[in-house]
């Protein structure tokens, strides 16, 4: 380990050097910064991955049975499980999705599901993010460097090599491929996460596109190369959110989008990644049913835990919230990226009263959730000195004809002390999470 | 992969413009500075109206600041380097993270200059890395087309660049030869009939620089 940490600063040159950056605006104007790198690796012990690993797939199947059922016969609705007003208000909820199956019926094929482990040692589900989930791509090049730097660290603690993360999302391309080429759809240069999109491009060896040189035509995706030949599309990872990816179905004004890519997608005629239409499974307030999820498709108990979470929507829970709201992080429901988290205890009276006002005229809006006591985990400080951080873990689940979980991770953590908020876009970091093979 | 389309095909042209422009004109803002320091204090001027940019330098001290620099002069050194990094970054997937990674190291070389005690020696291991990343471009890139459109590029603004300052004739036409193998290999568009008449000008007895200039300018289709 030791030579892991005296190498850090090399680690970071070297990321630099690969343009390992993410982009950010800042008072409209966009910039691009290093996500900073900390050498000291999360470390899952081998019998607790295999624990960590069945959770995860089945938590994954679970999700994928709920979009297919959703979006089709609606029973998990009708059989009282969960309240239609919390899928038809979800704003993830797609109307033109309705009737519509994917490609082999896979809509969440890359799933990231963020974990923390609290003191007692279990880990928790702080949420699932089934659109367009990011970060893999950090771990996958920061292991490639401290593996040249410190190769025996390596080999000394039998580490799971993560590094087949590109292969494995080749696969689920491949799988769900309708004929033709592969393609990896940006928003383009100015994305946050464009590094990620070009990065997975040059490894998966798929093509990446910003969409201008893509057509539909007779509801067929097609390529258009520089002599203006066409090659048939038959799978796109796309990057773009919902709204934005069909400006003939969704939100009209987008320019990111390949007009008509909707239609072709429903006739099968080509593969999309994730499906569209995948926000309604992982709403804040949905999260919340995902147990009872598992229990009503899989007829299994989950076997990772939810955070305990309430929702003000129901009468009891309300009571509870209100009663409890000191010890409670409340959670817009329609934000992300560690936006619209609120501890109860950070407010000021005037503030709280507000936001209670809030809470009752809009309860569905929100959801509260204990606040976890997790582990901390050591990073190095600016001079070198080990201090302990709060860090989540992103697992990445991928499913083709099987579902599969990365044997790694991105864990993030904050870098300011006082902070539970571990997102890159507010200045966290990122870890290598290391699976121990025994 | 190696679908090449027509904004591809331009990014992988102008990125070897830009890293070209950046090498040319960096050895020639060295050989520059050493007239100023004794020879023609006001040098400048000249090599502003050289190589077809506007002296808005004002004196020897601020050009020798800004010209290698400046972010805000949309002529200088580290502007150019930034458009290379910009035509770059999109091409990730085809040129590879380890050919594009020498041009974050050329930018960072300019950077840690502006910030050092010897500027000019240091700027020149930006010319290092700009050569490091053209050998990855010959032995990394598979594919051939992608290699020749942006050597095509390179070649243009090399062309270009020895043509506004008057390099020797056996010069111009030893970059054209290579420059026409380039145009072939790459697919792309062009005029054929500038080749002719430019082929049948360096057969003249004194070349008209200015005329195969403005020529070059129009060779690629559109």
């Amino acid at each position: 380990m030791k030579d892991l940490i005296s190498n850090a600063e090399t680690i970071n040159k070297l990321l630099a050097r690969y343009g390992v950056k993410f982009g950010i605006y800042k008072n409209g104007e966009f910039k691009e910064q290093l996500f900073p790198f900390d050498p000291i690796p999360r470390i899952i012990e081998h019998n607790e991955y295999i624990h960590l690993e069945k959770g995860l797939k089945q938590r994954v199947n679970a999700l994928n049975c709920f979009l297919s059922d959703i979006y089709g016969n609606k029973r998990i609705v009708t059989d009282g499980v969960i309240p239609e007003e919390f899928i038809y208000s979800a704003k993830g909820f797609l109307t033109p999705c309705d009737g519509v199956a994917p490609p082999k019926n896979i809509y969440s094929h890359i799933s990231g599901i963020d974990l923390v482990q609290s003191k007692d040692d279990n880990w928790y589900i702080l949420e699932d993010n089934l659109r367009v989930p990011s970060g893999a791509s950090y771990p996958m090049i920061a292991r490639e460097l401290q593996r040249r730097s410190a190769p025996d660290v390596f080999s000394y603690n039998s580490v799971v090599d993560n590094r087949n993360y590109a292969d494995l999302l080749k696969e689920v391309m491949d799988y769900v491929n309708t004929g033709g080429i592969n393609v990896i759809l940006s928003p383009g240069r100015y994305n946050a996460a464009f590094f990620e999109h070009s990065y997975l491009a040059e490894k998966t060896g798929a093509v990446l596109t910003t969409g201008r040189d893509i057509i539909c035509e007779n509801d067929n995706v097609y390529y258009i190369d520089y002599n203006g030949k066409k090659q048939r599309v038959g799978a796109v990872y796309r990057r773009i959110s919902d709204e934005y990816l069909d400006p003939m179905t969704f939100y009209e004004e987008s320019v990111i989008g390949i007009p008509h890519i909707f239609e072709a997608y429903k006739k099968g005629n080509v593969a999309l990644l994730n499906a569209p239409g995948n926000g309604v499974a992982d709403d804040k307030g949905i999260y919340y049913f995902v147990p009872k999820m598992i229990r009503y498709y899989l007829g299994e108990d989950a076997l990772l835990m939810n955070a305990p979470t309430y929702l003000p929507y129901y009468k009891n829970d309300m009571r509870y919230v209100l009663d409890n709201f000191d010890k409670l992080v409340i959670k817009d429901v329609a934000e992300a990226g560690g936006y619209g988290v609120v501890f109860g205890n950070s407010l000021t009276k005037e503030k709280k009263e507000k936001f209670i006002t809030l809470l009752k005229s809009e309860p569905r809006r929100f959801i509260a959730q204990e606040v976890i006591d997790f582990y901390d985990l050591n990073i190095l400080d600016e001079t070198g000195n080990k201090v302990p951080r709060k860090a989540d873990l992103r697992a990445f689940v991928l499913t083709n004809g099987d579902t599969k979980v990365w044997p790694s991770g991105l864990t993030r953590f904050s870098r300011n002390p006082d902070s539970f908020i571990v997102n890159s876009s507010q200045g966290g970091g990122f870890k290598d999470t290391w699976v121990l093979s025994r | 992969m190696g679908i090449i389309t027509v904004d591809k095909c331009d990014h992988l042209f102008w990125l070897g413009r830009y890293t070209e422009r950046v090498h040319t004109t960096l050895k020639y803002f060295f050989k520059s500075t050493d007239m100023m320091i004794d020879s023609d204090p006001g040098f400048y001027d000249e090599f502003c109206r050289k190589i077809g940019i506007a002296n808005v330098y004002g004196t020897k001290e601020n050009f020798m600041r800004a010209y290698p620099f400046d972010e805000n002069d949309p002529n200088s050194i580290i502007s150019n380097l930034n458009k290379a990094y910009d035509n770059a970054i999109v091409m990730r997937d085809y040129i590879g993270t380890e050919t594009m990674a020498y041009i974050q190291l050329a930018i960072d070389d300019i950077h840690n200059a502006e910030r050092g005690n010897a500027e000019i020696p240091d700027l020149m291991l930006s010319i290092d890395h700009i050569l490091a990343f053209w050998g990855c471009v010959n032995d990394i890139i598979d594919n051939e087309q992608i290699r020749n459109i942006i050597k095509l590029g390179k070649g243009i603004e090399r062309l270009d660049l020895y043509l506004s300052l008057g390099l020797p004739e056996n010069d111009i036409k030893k970059e054209y030869k290579r420059m026409k193998q380039f145009l072939v290999k790459s697919k792309m568009r062009y005029d054929e009939s500038i080749i002719y008449t430019i082929d049948s000008m360096l057969s003249e007895n004194e070349l008209n620089y200015l005329n195969i200039k403005n020529l070059l300018r129009n060779l690629i289709a559109k």
